[in-house]
């Protein structure tokens, strides 16, 4: 494979280099990465901080919400319990699966991304680091307020997956709904910051010559995890959108009586809700993937078709979603395929199975606490994945629907495809990060009760949902052949419980935080990277990997670490810095300077957090003055970056030079943005299925659209704002001082743009007449909120060039405002068309 | 983008063949437009198959990407019959 950027890959060979480097490099490392004190906790970026901050916080959702299930197991253990009114119970199953998904499952691993890939990939951290802190504390932040309506009578009841009409106003009219929907938002915007953090961070901050055949398996995993939440997420976020305003507004996107249709939800809901499954279990195979190999003290088997396996499961995970809606009636032949799709996803998932087996096999496994989990999570998984091929059948899943079969499954699934790995992962990975390693023998304790205690909760529920007892209900009559299951179940889950506290105990025993130095280190014998002696500035310099498991095969690769002998062993430019590096085969590309320290990220996560729960509360002057300051504090956070530095090209090891600013497709910033922009495109692409989808489900409240050729114009003036975005890029290329001024005119023009076209609509429906209005104003809406933001960045962009931080060579400003501008026109441009073109 | 094109090529073919009948379903369900479209798309599968046979093994890198290659369009030919099936036998004319 020849170069990818034209890199000598035979410069690798200069490494590692002779001889002792100079006095104080190290010093320099130290001064520029240097620990925080006070506050200073509050406003810390590197990873190192902020992925223990999220685990810790994550870890603490996952502790609230199973004491909310001990809750309901309690009083099911016998009929006619009174332990929580029925009202409360609604209240309580509905917060335990709404934070075990949402505020302990999906942050956990984006947690364990952000603290464990820089290690892994050898990077200083990852490329957004001011992100990482924004996305965890908007999450912590809002994540504690959402909790906190439990305790106020207000927390959610609608179930984890909220079906209208039941969470219509008509029968939920008190703001619990609310506080789901809105609470929810600002969860997405922190895990879509987060992806966007790590699909960057894995394809461009790798160690030079970490190809993508070289890839730490769980990189490969929190890359297709990434990508999922970056396609997936969209859609709730648009769902949870257009509730809220059926909600607020009266805009009857779900209301069948109008136009709407319920069923909408339940689509928008499972394309997301289904490969949400596979978001959350994708990294956890990845760490099995890494602790198995260690585990067994052999090469993981059939790394290739793990990757493959991996990455198939991100396609069909996405093929999948209807089979939550076999009961809802779907013709028979989308019921066919659907049903041949979920069986066809269990393959990958069996291939990952197949090759932990297999790595045991060939190996000498070690039934060590991190073997134990990884063992017990591959029998629990296989068990869940049986059953879920059971439910994939249209007629098994008629009769097994909204059964405590259900709930058996996907607690096997879950605990087993996501718990038992976390907790191998945290025995397996806590010396990385702690002075002392866990305790083996409580760590055995733990895994017993464990895994005893979840076979003896979740087993017996297989028997009583096929008994038929329902799902939800919050007690039930004697004599109905339950009881002894339920009892059975609610032991299994009190044991399962003390497991956890066992752990927790254990932690309070052992751990002890060692970010700068002093950990336990490399206890298990692991050959992969994050192993190596790191400091807060990740390692000491940045190593050449030649295989996927370099500490096994250069046994003195440590060493040489730590001494400086390879790529960045010193501050090159006095700032922080990392190897940005190119995608497929980790060619040197350039210096990233990356931000420090900074109050903005926290400020911005808690105005954000303030503007939504104050929607919630209905108090908008508030809302109004939150939404303003997170905006404020986002341009100050901003303000500091991408701004020039004195070299322009550096020494980062055995004289290869780089420069320290590139533009375009080749940066990081042009990748987030793409991203971002596909994040946009989604969410639009799902309300364009909607208003398709509630035109061929209710064409008898369909109105003529206006006029095509009215169109016309406003298409024009579309193509126009992308031509003014795309001539201030060349105009800039070509040295006009004034370049900006078409991207300034077109950013203004797509509002007026929009005017005009609500004005058309107008004269034909109302948001509120019905399903159609409704659907259309969702798209002028979304089309609003994308030309607002194209207006905020083309003002920024002028404050830039006024302050003349714009230059011919330093324009990533430029550029990645005017791909923003130019997505605004297209948008504009697709939704003018395709909302006239739908029952004309 | 040639490398990603050639490691996704298989998968991209099977979203495009689940789409599709997901669209025939929603819109015109008939078993002879899902072999219209189940034809082509297995015809592509195994255009790719015969591509990257061809695809060069000179160094890792290349090996790897093959058989990742390889085995996606390999999964996306199983796939897309099997998926093709129930349409097939519950569409109507």
């Amino acid at each position: 494979m020849k170069s990818e950027t034209g890199f000598d890959p035979d410069l690798f060979n200069r490494f590692p280099t002779q001889g002792d480097r100079p006095e104080g490099e190290e010093e320099g490392l130290k001064r520029v990465w240097c620990a925080p004190k006070g506050w200073e906790y509050l406003t810390v970026v590197n990873n190192n901080y902020v992925g223990i901050y999220y685990l810790g916080t994550a870890f603490l959702f996952f502790l609230l919400a199973g004491v909310l299930g001990l809750l309901m197991r309690v009083q099911l253990a016998a009929p006619l319990m009174n332990v929580l009114p029925q009202a409360t119970y609604n209240q309580v199953f509905t917060m335990h699966g709404t934070v075990m998904m949402f505020l302990f499952a999906v942050p956990m691993v984006e947690a364990a991304g952000v603290l464990l890939l820089p290690q892994m990939l050898a990077a200083r951290d990852l490329p957004f680091p001011r992100l990482s802190a924004y996305a965890f504390w908007a999450y912590a932040v809002g994540g504690l307020a959402f909790f906190g309506s439990l305790f106020i009578g207000l927390a959610p009841d609608g179930g984890w997956f909220m079906y209208p009409p039941l969470t219509s106003k008509a029968y939920s009219p008190g703001i619990n709904t609310d506080f789901w929907l809105l609470g929810i938002g600002f969860i997405e915007i922190s895990a879509i910051a987060g992806a966007v953090e790590i699909i960057v961070g894995v394809l461009r901050t790798r160690a030079p010559g970490m190809s993508l055949d070289k890839m730490p398996i769980f990189a490969w995993a929190m890359l297709v995890f990434a990508v999922m939440i970056v396609i997936a997420f969209p859609s709730v976020i648009l769902a949870t959108l257009l509730l809220e305003i059926e909600r607020a507004f009266n805009w009857p996107f779900f209301d069948a009586t109008r136009g709407g249709d319920p069923v909408l939800w339940q689509h928008l809901f499972w394309f997301f809700g289904h490969p949400e499954v596979y978001i959350i279990f994708l990294p956890a195979a990845g760490m099995m993937s890494m602790i198995i190999p260690t585990v067994a003290r052999a090469e993981l088997v059939g790394y290739r078709l793990i990757v493959l396996a991996m990455i198939a499961t991100g396609f069909i995970s996405f093929g999948v979603w209807a089979h939550h809606m076999f009961a809802t009636g779907l013709p028979p032949m989308t019921a066919g395929f659907f049903s041949a799709a979920s069986m066809a996803v269990s393959l990958p998932a069996g291939i990952q199975v197949f090759s932990w087996i297999a790595t045991f096999a060939v190996g000498k496994p070690r039934f060590n606490t991190p073997g134990l989990f990884a063992m017990g999570s591959v029998v629990i998984f296989v068990t869940g994945g049986l059953t879920g091929v059971m439910v994939a059948l249209v007629p098994f899943d008629w009769q097994a629907h909204d059964t405590y079969f259900i709930v058996a499954h996907l607690h096997y699934v879950l605990i087993g495809g996501m718990v038992f790995p976390l907790f191998a992962a945290m025995y397996y990975w806590i010396p990385m990060v702690s002075r002392r390693p866990l305790s083996e023998r409580w760590g055995r304790w733990v895994f017993g009760l464990m895994f005893g205690g979840m076979n003896i909760a979740f087993m017996p529920m297989h028997l009583s949902g096929l008994m038929g007892m329902p799902r939800r209900i919050y007690t039930y009559l004697p004599g109905s052949g339950w009881d002894t299951l339920n009892l059975i179940s609610t032991l299994g889950a009190f044991m399962l419980a003390a497991g956890v506290l066992l752990f927790l105990i254990d932690m309070a025993r052992n751990f002890r935080l060692a970010p700068e130095e002093g950990e336990a280190g490399n206890v298990f014998g692991a050959g992969t990277l994050e192993w190596l002696p790191t400091g807060l500035y990740s390692t000491r310099s940045i190593p050449v990997v030649k295989s996927r498991e370099p500490l096994w095969d250069d046994p003195n690769i440590s060493e040489d670490v730590e001494r400086g002998r390879y790529f960045l062993p010193r501050t090159a430019t006095g700032r922080r810095e990392t190897i940005v590096t190119s995608p497929l085969l980790a060619e040197p590309q350039y210096v990233q300077i990356m931000p420090g320290p900074s109050v903005w990220p926290f400020a911005a996560a808690l105005f954000t957090a303030g503007f939504f729960l104050a929607l919630t509360v209905q108090a908008y002057l508030f809302a109004l003055v939150s939404g303003v300051l997170g905006i404020l504090a986002v341009l100050c956070w901003l303000a500091d970056t991408d701004l020039p530095v004195p070299e322009n090209d550096v020494d980062i090891g055995a004289g290869i030079r780089v420069p320290t600013y590139v533009t375009g497709p080749q940066s990081h910033g042009w990748w987030a943005m793409m991203i971002l922009i596909v994040v946009m495109g989604m969410i639009f692409a799902m309300a364009l299925f909607s208003l398709a989808f509630l035109w061929g489900n209710q064409p008898s409240f369909w109105t003529a659209p206006p006029p095509m050729l009215e169109a016309l114009p406003i298409a024009l003036g579309y193509l126009a704002v992308i031509a003014a975005a795309w001539g201030t890029r060349e105009l800039h290329r070509i040295g006009k001082s004034w370049a900006i001024l078409p991207a300034l005119a077109g950013a203004i023009v797509a509002p007026a743009l929009l005017w005009l076209d609500i004005g058309a609509w107008s004269a034909v429906t109302a948001p509120d007449a019905g399903g159609q209005g409704a659907a259309v104003f969702a798209l002028f809406s979304l089309q609003g909120m994308v030309a607002a933001i194209a207006v905020l960045m083309a003002l920024y962009l002028g404050w830039r060039q006024l302050r003349r931080v714009v230059t011919a060579r330093r324009n990533n400003t430029l550029d990645l405002t005017c791909l923003f501008i130019a997505y605004t026109g297209a948008q504009g441009l697709v939704g003018t068309l395709f909302a006239r073109s739908i029952g004309a | 983008m040639k490398t990603w094109a050639i490691l996704l090529g298989g998968l991209l073919v099977w979203t495009t063949h689940f789409f599709g009948l997901y669209a025939i379903a929603e819109i015109a369900p008939s078993r002879w437009i899902t072999v219209l479209l189940t034809v082509p798309c297995l015809g592509v599968d195994a255009f790719l198959l015969l591509r990257g046979r061809r695809l060069e093994v000179r160094d890792t890198f290349a090996g790897w990407r093959r058989s990742i290659a390889l085995g996606g369009v390999a999964l996306s030919l199983v796939a897309v019959c099997w998926q093709a099936l129930p349409p097939w036998f519950a569409g109507t004319e």
